[in-house]
């Protein structure tokens, strides 16, 4: 028997900080892991408890080993064991039969950012085969306040500096962010470091989070009012001239109308709305305007309904004071999973080609279709929530790759009810998710050390990740089951690969910004690129060093309005209600609950209570409280901490938490109302 | 001198990436991660104090000091007796139930023999566990601080120099 053990280079299944490290590989089991500091790595050998742990799921009993063919009632969970031909012939006998009734615009597929870079590339092309551009993915709920307005800003929506930058500035804004919770390594590498060298560091959150204890301030305003504050510092930078003027005049358009947009927002006016010291927001406009800034922002900014004026707001904020294309600054977008980017630079969204052209744009399809071979769909689709929303009436079949939107998407109640109303669904996944209760066809899935692959990090950095162990049973990868039931489609001429190094091979040619990213380079340089790589080698560290990627090359600054949140508290919902992510688990906790050095630590959901708000409730830490909106309820245990603020109440969001948002959404970005809602909270007698 | 790890709670952020890397390695994590209110978090694992009590009261030389100076452990000598236990002034050492033998933190003796950190100090993403010698570690740490004293020196700040640890 041969127990050599193989160290394999793998990139960390989490958070898109990159982490790399080995696994320790004996027969096909990963039998532990070893850090990893030979090669100029971004985590430099560290690892978060996530990271740390990050074997044991794929080795869960709950993993699914067969296709599975539902047998109850939807949402029930009774499934019967099926082959992969029956599979396969079940699915493309729906899809034929879907076609024919209804056209392929009733067809809806979800690709994800937890599968690489090479797969949701198979499922942007599968969908475009199958006819239809109903195409997303879960991260719609994630950084699609902030990608959208960045575009519009900067024409280019990825963090423009990498992490070493981080460690260079000299003022540290932390806004609606808790990097030392959902990116340990991040801020342990590179924010403690810029600490180190002296920078100030500034948090603003309703909630104390754990890297607060290093900063100088800590605003605290209502969740879903921080727009007014931005609207404010931008008030305060313009009124008192703090701008950068050189750069506002030689590379921005639009700063009249933004000076005229922002002129009646004051710090006093944002401090009646927000609830933070007006003085405060004067003190932080001076910092951010005279200091190099890295802005660090995530889900407190994005999942809002006026997330996308806000990330407009502080994209303006960026550009006036000069805090962008230079050494030691850093703004961007965040992804919360690994392969965030894998998604958006793939083109999984509904108006979009892979090339990151538009689908309306008539010469970049005709490309595409000489490239890939078939008619390619022109109409825009619908976005996930507009998809959930239509299921049942325009869409009749999901086709869901690696996600858990009954879990993840907002007012998860009502979601529930909406997969219900599908004709077909197919989920693809490695465990029985919630969704996945209510497929149809269930379709085994290998896990992320279970293939190889391209992944590309939060500071734009692509990295390839290898095989280190085999999946159980019957589980196949996701780029394989893809192949294979395009051939059960006929479109088998389409989709010709063995390996995930041909599907990267077509992505060089296909997809611009990844020309350089080939599978020889990267293998060779395990500590990837930085894309834009049009050529093999670095990539490029600093964007918009000279023009930005408008027509024009000029930051367009853009007015911007106060947008209040689509829910506020009154008399009978009286707190705001908003969520946060724990160390130990990570979404919807499909993995995370299987690991169970993390599920030990980190066992069941809270809510957090401020000591004044809970006297006037009469709750106590370790009571049953029942945590109430409009759309439901749910039983957890309070913990009363002076770590949020009065009015606000706040819950981890892995467990249940969107039984109670909200699914209005914004009309342009369409992002969902994710984390700040009117609540009430009362004590259940035990 | 021997090596040991060293605890800077102020870089801690009480991730517990140690508690779960000891747990990955050994089965049960040996060491653990305090929190107070304040958000203050505190690492603390075996001191492996130089008069070591649980080494002094082993009867039968389960624990002994191997080259590093870590207070390490032979499971085949164990008796079980517990007196280890009742010496340490830390409650260190934790009875395996299953085998009826104690079990404490040997600074990864398999990991050192292979020239690698302990395994709690090599997850870290703080830096808060650090694994040195005493007079390396503070050599470092004094290092900074007259590092910083001399930087506002020369920026004339003299009088609003201030020692930062």
């Amino acid at each position: 028997m041969n127990v050599a053990e193989k160290l394999v280079p793998v990139v960390c299944p989490w958070c898109s900080v990159g982490c790399r490290f080995y696994a320790v590989s004996v027969n096909g089991y990963i039998r532990r892991i070893e850090f990893d500091y030979d090669h100029p790595t971004v985590n430099r050998g560290k690892l978060c408890p996530k990271g740390v742990a990050s074997y044991q799921f794929i080795n869960s009993s709950k993993r699914l080993k067969k296709p599975l063919k539902r047998v109850g009632e939807k949402g029930e969970g009774k499934f019967e064991e099926i082959s992969w031909d029956e599979a396969y012939r079940i699915i493309a006998e729906k899809i034929k039969e879907i076609k024919e009734t209804y056209g392929p615009e009733a067809i809806a597929f979800l690709g994800s950012e937890k599968i690489t870079l090479e797969e949701n590339y198979l499922v942007h092309k599968l969908s475009k085969a199958i006819g239809t551009n109903h195409l997303d993915f879960p991260g719609r709920y994630c950084q699609y306040s902030n990608s959208p307005a960045r575009m519009a800003v900067f024409g280019s929506a990825p963090a423009t500096n990498p992490f070493e930058d981080v460690a260079k500035a000299e003022l540290i804004v932390i806004w609606g962010h808790n990097p030392a919770e959902t990116a340990p390594v991040f801020f342990g590498q590179y924010i403690e470091k810029a600490l180190d060298n002296g920078a100030e560091m500034v948090v603003i959150d309703p909630r104390a989070t754990r890297g607060h204890k290093y900063a100088s301030m800590h605003l605290k305003p209502y969740p879903g009012t921080d727009l007014a504050i931005a609207l404010a510092l931008l008030n305060v930078v313009i009124s008192e001239e703090l701008y950068d003027r050189e750069f506002v005049q030689e590379r921005t358009t639009g700063f009249e109308e933004l000076k005229e947009a922002v002129k009646d927002y004051t710090p006093e006016w944002a401090e009646k709305i927000s609830g933070v010291p007006a003085e405060d927001i004067r003190k932080v406009a001076r910092l951010i305007a005279t200091k190099r800034t890295a802005l660090l922002v995530n889900e407190g900014m994005n999942q809002h309904v006026n997330g996308f004026e806000m990330a407009v707001a502080l994209a303006n904020l960026i550009a006036i004071t000069g805090n962008i294309g230079k050494e030691g600054v850093w703004s961007g977008v965040f992804p919360g999973a690994q392969c965030g980017f894998c998604a958006a630079m793939s083109g999984i969204a509904p108006n979009k080609l892979p090339t990151g052209k538009l689908v309306t744009d008539e010469a970049a399809r005709a490309e595409l279709e000489r490239l890939w071979g078939f008619k390619i769909p022109d109409w825009v689709g619908f976005d996930l929530t507009t998809m959930i929303r239509e299921a049942g009436n325009k869409i009749r079949m999901m086709y869901i790759v690696a996600g858990n939107i009954a879990k993840s998407a907002p007012n998860s109640g009502w979601v529930r009810e909406q997969l219900k109303k599908l004709d077909f669904l197919v989920v693809q996944d490695i465990f029985l998710t919630e969704t996945a209760k209510y497929a149809d066809i269930v379709l085994p899935a290998a896990a992320w050390f279970e293939k190889t692959g391209t992944a590309i990090s939060a500071e734009r950095r692509v990295q390839r990740t290898y095989k280190a162990a085999e999946a159980p049973g019957e589980a196949k990868p996701d780029w394989l089951i893809i192949v294979e039931l395009a051939k059960e489609l006929g479109l088998g001429e389409y989709f010709k690969y063995e390996h995930p190094d041909e599907i990267l091979r077509e992505i060089n040619s296909v997809i611009p910004v990844f020309k350089g990213a080939t599978p020889e380079y990267l293998a060779e340089h395990p500590e990837g690129c930085f894309f834009p790589c049009t050529e093999p080698g670095e990539g490029t560290k600093v964007l918009f060093k000279k023009g930005f990627k408008t027509a024009d090359g000029k930051a367009h600054l853009q007015p911007v309005k106060w947008r209040e949140p689509p829910e506020m508290p009154d008399e009978e919902y009286p707190l705001w209600l908003t969520n946060f992510r724990e160390v130990g688990h990570w979404h919807t906790g499909t993995m995370t609950f299987e690991s169970p050095s993390l599920e030990k630590r980190w066992p069941e959901e809270y809510v957090m209570i401020n000591p004044k708000d809970a006297e006037k409730y009469g709750i106590r830490s370790g009571d049953l409280v029942k945590v109430e909106t409009r759309r439901g309820s749910i039983l957890v245990r309070a913990e009363v901490t002076e770590h949020v603020r009065e009015g606000v109440i706040a819950m981890p969001w892995h467990w249940n938490v969107n039984f109670l948002t909200l699914d209005v959404i914004h009309e342009k970005t369409k992002m969902a109302e994710l984390k700040a809602v009117a609540a009430r909270v009362r004590k259940v007698e035990e | 001198m021997s090596k040991k790890i060293f605890l800077d709670y102020k870089r801690c952020i009480g991730c517990k990436a140690c508690e779960v890397a000891c747990e990955m390695t050994h089965g049960e994590a040996r060491i653990r991660v305090f929190e107070f209110p304040d958000l203050f978090t505190v690492p603390f694992n075996c001191r492996h104090c130089e008069k070591a009590p649980c080494l002094n009261v082993c009867p039968t030389g389960a624990l002994f000091r191997d080259e590093d100076g870590a207070v390490a452990f032979d499971p085949l000598k164990c008796i079980g007796c517990l007196m280890c236990a009742v010496a340490c002034p830390f409650g260190v050492p934790k009875l395996d139930e299953e085998n009826k033998i104690m079990d404490k933190c040997d600074l990864c003796a398999d990991r050192r023999a292979e020239g690698k950190l302990p395994a709690c100090v090599s997850a870290c993403p703080t830096e808060a566990l650090k694994f040195g010698d005493v007079n390396e570690i503070l050599w470092n740490r004094e290092g900074r601080v007259v590092a910083n004293l001399k930087e506002s020196a020369e920026k004339g700040e003299g009088e609003k120099a201030y020692i930062v640890l």
